[in-house]
């Protein structure tokens, strides 16, 4: 015993013996390794912990989603014709109401219902928003529009949308020119999402930027709908805030709205060159034969991104009269203007354009020339 | 109940599932439920249902391939509603092309699926 002893020490005496005799730089690199070593032990622990603890977390929310699915069908199937609320579905609405009370089961009840609701339309869908309200589970998403952080009044915000809560709509107003710029968002969903095109009544008091996302998510809703009753859209067109005049041009696009052309025309002097341009892509669009002859008449004062965007809307709206304008640009500098005004000069005037064949030496004149000629 | 038509529901939302389930069985039909393609392509196999109800979109096995098992690998006729969530009309026209009789897009009435339902088992 005391010989293995001896041992035992003799060896680690040889370890300290070795590291205290070795060069730094070998020190260092034990040292490293020991505190590496250590760092994987502890994080393999602390992984295998939170894991277990995870799919420990995972059954419960399966056991009480379980329970609630059941306690939901029971609810949906449990009423009758002569009570507003049966016996049955009081006992549910109790039991809900109860757990409710308790963060993480009032999260699984949610999106308990929230599975069901978006899943399916009609008295049953209607059913379970009735349940949502009597529940009391509204009350918790309002206290989440009154938090201080951002993110949980989103949370609230999307909760009331999933399960199109029409009747907080005069909650909402508050947020529309929200500082956070997720919470705006989140708003402006809610209310097109509900409320359809009449929710973007936002527009007409909205003070921030609406972003190319923002816009692109709005229109993505919208075209869910079957209606295409438009509201007027010229305010929005005529509004200082340059992202709304923005996104009512791409609604104008879209629903090929053709009676706001007037005020398209006038936008053509906005001051702001994006929207100009957007402005001369939508006369196009629908085909706004006025506007060509001011875009022609004012063409050399035009920046040159407009000037091209005016030679596309050429491509649709040309007729022979335009001939002798086309030919003066067909030496444009711009390689664009070049390409459309050859273009169109085939499509106008075939024989014209046989003749253009040598009228300039230049090279992206020729390849242009040659790359129409064959197509 | 035993003369009960044979529903097989392949469908990976169990809340959806289980008041299809009760709607159904109301009516007099027997419901299997599959959670998943590949359940539902076992369960077709076993039970040899009188109308299958799968959703596009699955884990494992899609709704397209369990309508392709059944067309061609199985031979069988057996009538088969696809759901389909927004946006999936490719999935739809392709469903169709492998067989499929009618389809619903989501959200839907389960009160339409039911007339749905019994018109293909009239």
């Amino acid at each position: 015993m005391i010989h293995h002893q001896i041992a035992t020490m003799k060896s680690y005496q040889y370890i300290i013996d070795y590291f205290e005799n070795s060069p730094i730089i070998i020190q260092v690199v034990w040292a490293l390794s020991c505190i590496l070593l250590i760092a994987v032990v502890i994080l393999t622990i602390y992984l295998k912990k939170l894991r277990s603890r995870l799919r420990k977390n995972e059954k419960t929310v399966a056991e009480y989603q379980k329970e609630y699915e059941s306690d939901l069908i029971t609810y949906l199937y449990a009423g009758n014709e002569e009570a507003e609320i049966s016996a049955e579905q009081q006992v549910i609405i109790d039991k809900l109401r109860s757990c409710a009370t308790d963060e993480f089961k009032r999260r699984v009840i949610v999106s308990t219902l929230l599975r069901l609701r978006n899943e399916i339309s009609g008295e049953m869908a209607d059913a379970i928003q009735k349940l949502y309200f009597q529940s009391g589970l509204i009350i918790y998403a309002l206290k989440k529009l009154k938090s201080r952080r951002w993110y949980v009044v989103v949370k609230g915000i999307r909760e009331l949308t999933q399960l199109r809560v029409k009747e907080v709509h005069d909650k909402m107003g508050v947020f529309v020119n929200h500082p956070k710029k997720e919470i705006r968002k989140e708003v402006q969903l809610y209310l097109v999402t509900l409320f359809h095109f009449d929710g973007l009544k936002f527009l007409d008091v909205l003070q921030t930027q609406l972003s190319e996302w923002d816009q692109i998510q709005l229109l993505e809703v919208l075209q869910r709908f079957d209606e295409q009753e438009i509201p007027d859209i010229n305010p929005w067109l005529k509004s200082k805030n340059n992202s709304v005049v923005a996104f009512a041009l791409k609604l104008a696009k879209i629903y090929n709205q053709f009676e706001v052309k007037d005020a398209l025309i006038d936008l053509l002097s906005h001051q702001h060159k994006k929207i100009r341009v957007d402005t001369i892509h939508v006369l196009g669009h629908l085909q706004v034969v006025e506007a060509k002859d001011i875009l022609k008449n004012n063409f050399d004062i035009l920046s040159q991104d407009e000037q091209i965007e005016f030679f596309k809307l050429l491509e649709n709206l040309c007729e022979t009269s335009d001939e002798s304008f086309l030919l003066a640009h067909t030496t444009n500098q711009n390689f664009e203007i070049k390409l459309s005004a050859l273009k169109i000069i085939k499509i106008l005037a075939g024989e014209k354009f046989k003749s253009l064949k040598y009228i300039s030496t230049d090279d992206d004149y020729i390849k242009i020339y040659e790359f129409l000629e064959y197509n | 109940m035993s003369d009960a038509k044979k529903i097989v529901l392949a469908e990976d939302n169990s809340t959806l599932s289980l008041l299809l389930k009760f709607r159904l069985e109301k009516e007099g039909y027997k419901l299997l439920i599959a959670v998943d393609g590949k359940e539902a392509i076992e369960m077709i196999e076993l039970h040899d249902p009188e109308l299958i109800l799968t959703d596009i979109m699955m884990p494992f096995i899609s709704g397209l391939e369990v309508i392709s098992h059944v067309r061609n690998k199985l031979n069988k006729q057996t009538p088969i509603i696809v759901f389909s969530a927004a946006g999936q009309e490719e999935m739809v026209l392709k469903a169709f092309n492998l067989g499929a009789n009618d389809f619903m897009g989501k959200p839907f009435s389960p009160n339409e699926l039911v007339i749905r339902v019994k018109r293909l088992l009239r």
